[in-house]
């Protein structure tokens, strides 16, 4: 389960943030709860059309483009968000299942549940009475 | 959108000035060394652009609703104040999660912001979208580009 947050792919490599380009790391939340891994992840400005979620061979990544209506004539004055998109990518362990993972964004924050395959999951053994 | 940023930064200088390309990818940009510039990860981030007639403020509070984000002007001071709970949404009692990580933002937080002067604050409007509250600032009629024509003398 630390998997997940320990080899995390957030990270920029020189050589891997060169080919993504200037994107900006999202801050998460990643905790357990029931019988699924829970991330939260704060993409403001994303949609549900501009977001990606994908997993590959174990690698969930998400990425999210700034969809904002601004008019064209637009100069910036002073600017903390510096980037168009968000991008993220996490190692998934073994234990999830992959085919079960749901996501849904609400007022710019991205939800994804990553339940974990049922062999995986917390038993309580009963004890019988000798 | 706000690529066009890129414009403001001092340029590159390709090829001669090797030692600080170098330390500027060890060491990346800690951000703008601007008098209002904050620490990374202070929330909620915002950015400011200008038109013709309007100034527009985008405040990036993702999770929070219209409802919880108060705009405040006062003096050509723009604050931004409100509180975030950073929970999964349900409000229901939950047997005690184990958390991996925390890094989003969760508490009461108040951002100030001095604006350009020549605004009418009186117009002024605000709309929130996907995380992103957009607040429009119309200059005063006086302080907008205008064209002055030449007569033929």
């Amino acid at each position: 389960m630390n998997d997940i947050t320990r080899r995390d792919a957030g990270l920029p490599e020189s050589a891997e943030s060169n080919q993504r380009g200037d994107s900006l790391l999202p801050p998460v939340d990643i905790f357990e709860e029931g019988n699924a891994l829970h991330i939260l992840a704060d993409m403001p400005g994303v949609t549900r059309e501009s977001l990606h979620i994908e997993v590959d061979s174990n690698v969930l990544s998400l990425e999210g483009d700034v969809a904002l209506e601004m008019p064209e004539t637009l100069t910036a004055i002073y600017a903390e968000v510096r980037a168009q998109r968000y991008a993220r990518r996490f190692t998934l362990s073994h234990e999830i299942d992959s085919d079960a993972i749901e996501a849904r964004i609400d007022n710019g924050v991205v939800h994804v549940t990553l339940p974990k395959k049922a062999t995986h999951r917390r038993r309580r053994i009963e004890i019988q009475a000798a | 959108m706000f690529g066009d940023l890129r414009g403001l930064e001092p340029a590159r200088v390709q090829g001669m000035d090797w030692f600080r390309q170098w330390m500027d990818e060890v060491f990346p940009d800690s951000g703008a060394a601007d008098i209002r510039s904050v620490p990374r990860g202070s929330f909620p981030m915002i950015n400011v652009g200008r038109t013709d007639d309007t100034v527009r403020v985008y405040v990036f509070a993702p999770g929070i609703t219209a409802s919880e984000l108060a705009i405040d002007i006062q003096d050509n001071v723009l604050t931004v104040s409100g509180k975030r709970d950073a929970e999964a949404g349900n409000g229901e009692q939950q047997p005690p999660r184990s958390d991996f990580r925390r890094e989003r933002f969760r508490g009461e937080f108040s951002r100030s912001l001095a604006l350009p002067d020549g605004l009418d604050v009186e117009r002024a409007e605000a709309r929130f979208r996907d995380g992103v509250c957009e607040v429009l600032l119309p200059k005063r009629e006086e302080l907008k580009p205008r064209r002055i024509n030449v007569q033929v003398a």
